[in-house]
């Protein structure tokens, strides 16, 4: 019966319950969906392997790195495999086909990232192209690139040609797919080889170099102790480095485009608000309106306990009723943002932590709300209340 | 077992702006258990502050409130709120029930603080509406009955849970002399069946009539109380 009362009142207001209901559930839509995203952005600092490390000038990420390096540190005593990564800048078409490439070392690259999982074409085809590449899903989908596809690529980094605007092309010899979230599934990986040469021919314009060499250790061998060892070959240039486990080196350059998730969770944090103030705004109404209906009701032997906590409850249901509307529109919302943000939020999904997180923040506000006018009710003097015109 | 009611002097102030408003002055007044008292008095003479004493709503300043042998000055707020709900039906001035239940859940509400289960509840409702008779408006909602039913239903409800004292303030002050009328039967009833001391408010001497005795409120203090019974006699 309390509970009829409950839900009476509710729906004694329609149009005022149900705005409330609704802003709650997209409010508590975006913050999930903020959630996630703030949550697969740092995927790739998260679910970093531990086992590899990455080597970049000490000077920045922009100044390349001397071919020779890799036999050099290769060598070093705990050093397993060692690949390439040099970023590429290409562009696909005039506008919007930007996606991220990167040179590599094609047989070193498959072992050390066993993440990197081909779904379709496979490793050996690539490695038998020297145009060859491999494409994310992602990418292939969104491209409608197939195997045996050509990709042509111009890049300000490479200028090509006597023009300098030839097309670089590449043809798809793998689709892969990240099989932990660490991974995006945006990026082509294409044969270092195919750039330098072209590159020594005289074919194509560019620096020398490597961006970065990725390290492998032997298992058992401390990262420390092989950082050390890596910084200390080059001490004496003529290019000095800095090795830094590749969780470091992801959150590093992650924080170079600001920080995100600082921002998508400072975004959040409004929205929380917003649910705040609109079940606030409701249940202190309700609490006005129905000053002289509580005043009877404790007149009538209810005691000041039960009529605040009656309120709280009333709150808590208006949440409660906008979180199921809210999860669902933020599944549906997950779906729809989804090609966009994979790219650089590869761990993206609206998955249990994001709910809890959700569904946590929400009964705390929604008890908070729900206090404010519950405390009110709870103070209310029935011969008073009862003077009050109804 | 029916309760009678002792007030010695009883005074309670309100202070307003500074001022202090003696609104009841040392009042000593006997009331007889089972017995049907209508009380009357000028507007602002503190009709509905004494009847709030009796019902325990509210604390007197000074004196002494006794119900039924229950010193209501010795209890708090939140023991008051439970003795309310044993020993007092009241019948409120103006709007008695809410508005989002219907008359049969608006008489269920005082149950839901006895040990009562769903079923019992809804049939100790239905009885009571039957009493004022309006069972077969049971489903309807406060805005679809008329004034003179919405005031049956808070009878309905004030005794509901048995209580040996009924309370009402101006229970007919909005309603019309056929309306009033069927309320007032409804109260005598209670009293005469049911052995139910009943204290109501009233401006209209014709309603006193239906009252065994009717006591005189003159600015806090007694004004005297009139027998009806030795009067003609005729209710
Ligand atoms: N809570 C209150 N605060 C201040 N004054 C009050 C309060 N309640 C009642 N009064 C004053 O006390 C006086 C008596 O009120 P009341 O008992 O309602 O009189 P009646 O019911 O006889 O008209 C009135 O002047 C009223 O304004
Ligand atoms: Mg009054």
């Amino acid at each position: 019966m309390p509970w009829t009362l409950l839900f009476r009142n509710m729906i004694g207001h329609p149009v005022r319950s149900t705005l409330t209901v609704l802003s709650v559930a997209v409010a508590l839509a975006l913050l999930c969906v903020l959630d996630a995203t703030a949550r697969g952005y740092t995927a790739a600092v998260d679910l970093a392997a531990q086992n590899r490390l990455v080597v970049m000038s000490q000077v920045s990420l922009f100044v390349p790195l001397p071919l020779s390096y890799q036999s050099k540190i290769q060598q070093v005593e705990g050093v397993k495999t060692t690949t390439k990564f040099q970023w590429f800048g290409g562009e696909f078409g005039d506008r919007g086909g930007f996606f991220a490439q990167f040179g590599i070392d094609a047989e070193s690259f498959e072992s050390m990232y066993p993440e990197i999982g081909l779904v379709e074409g496979s490793f050996e085809e690539f490695r038998g192209e020297r145009t060859g590449c491999v494409i994310g899903k992602g990418l292939a989908d969104q491209f409608g690139w197939a195997i045996g596809d050509s990709v042509p690529l111009t890049t300000p980094l490479f200028p090509r040609g006597k023009s300098g605007e030839e097309a670089w092309t590449f043809v798809v010899r793998g689709i892969y797919k990240a099989l932990r979230p660490n991974f995006d599934e945006q990026t082509m990986f294409f044969h270092f080889d195919y750039l330098r040469e072209s590159l020594e021919a005289g074919a194509a314009l560019g620096p020398p170099g490597v961006g970065t060499y990725a390290i492998e250790i032997d298992s058992g061998v401390r990262a420390e102790t092989v950082m050390t060892a890596v910084d200390g070959l080059f001490e004496n240039g003529p290019q000095r480095v800095r090795t830094t486990p590749e969780a470091e080196f992801n959150r590093q350059f992650l924080s170079m485009m600001g920080n995100i998730p600082l921002l998508l969770r400072s975004i959040g944090g409004a929205v929380l608000f917003a649910i705040f103030f609109a079940v606030l705004n409701t249940m202190l109404m309700a609490g006005r309106e129905r000053t002289r209906d509580l005043g009877i009701m404790k007149a009538l032997g209810f005691k000041n306990g039960y009529i605040g906590a009656m309120l709280v409850m009333e709150s808590m249901l208006l949440i409660l009723i906008g979180s199921v509307l809210g999860i669902a529109l933020a599944h549906l919302l997950a779906g729809i943002m989804k090609p966009f943000v994979s790219g650089w939020a590869p761990g993206f999904a609206i998955d249990g932590a994001v709910l809890l997180n959700g569904l946590a923040m929400a009964a705390a506000l929604g008890l908070i709300s729900g206090l404010a006018p519950g405390l009110r009710a709870a103070k209310i003097l029935p011969v008073r209340a009862l003077r009050e015109d109804a | 077992m029916a309760v009678a009611i002792t007030l010695r002097s009883v005074t309670k102030t309100y202070s307003r702006g500074g001022e202090t408003l003696r609104v009841l002055d040392e009042l000593d007044l006997d009331m007889d258990g089972g017995t049907f008292y209508a009380l009357m008095g000028p507007s602002g003479s503190g009709k509905t502050t004494l009847l709030n004493l009796v019902g325990g709503l509210d604390h007197c300043d000074s004196g002494l409130v006794q119900v039924g042998g229950d010193d209501l000055n010795s209890l708090s707020a939140s023991e008051l709120a439970a003795w309310r709900s044993a020993n007092v039906g009241f019948v409120f001035q103006g709007f008695n029930l809410l508005p989002v239940l219907s008359a049969r859940e608006n008489v269920e509400l005082p149950l839901l603080l006895a040990p009562l289960s769903r079923k019992q509840r809804r049939e100790q409702a239905e009885r009571a509406l039957e009493l004022v008779g309006l069972k077969d408006r049971m489903k309807h909602k406060p805005r679809e009955l008329s004034g003179g039913q919405e005031q049956r239903v808070a009878i309905a409800r004030a005794i509901a849970t048995d209580p040996q004292v009924l309370l009402a303030d101006e229970p007919t002050g909005d309603l019309d002399r056929e309306s009033a009328d069927a309320v007032l039967q409804i109260m005598q009833r209670l009293n005469r069946e049911l052995n139910k001391t009943v204290l109501m408010v009233t401006h209209d001497p014709q309603a006193a009539t239906y009252a065994d005795q009717t006591i005189h409120l003159d600015k806090g203090k007694l004004g005297g109380i009139e027998d009806n019974r030795t009067e003609a006699g005729a209710n």
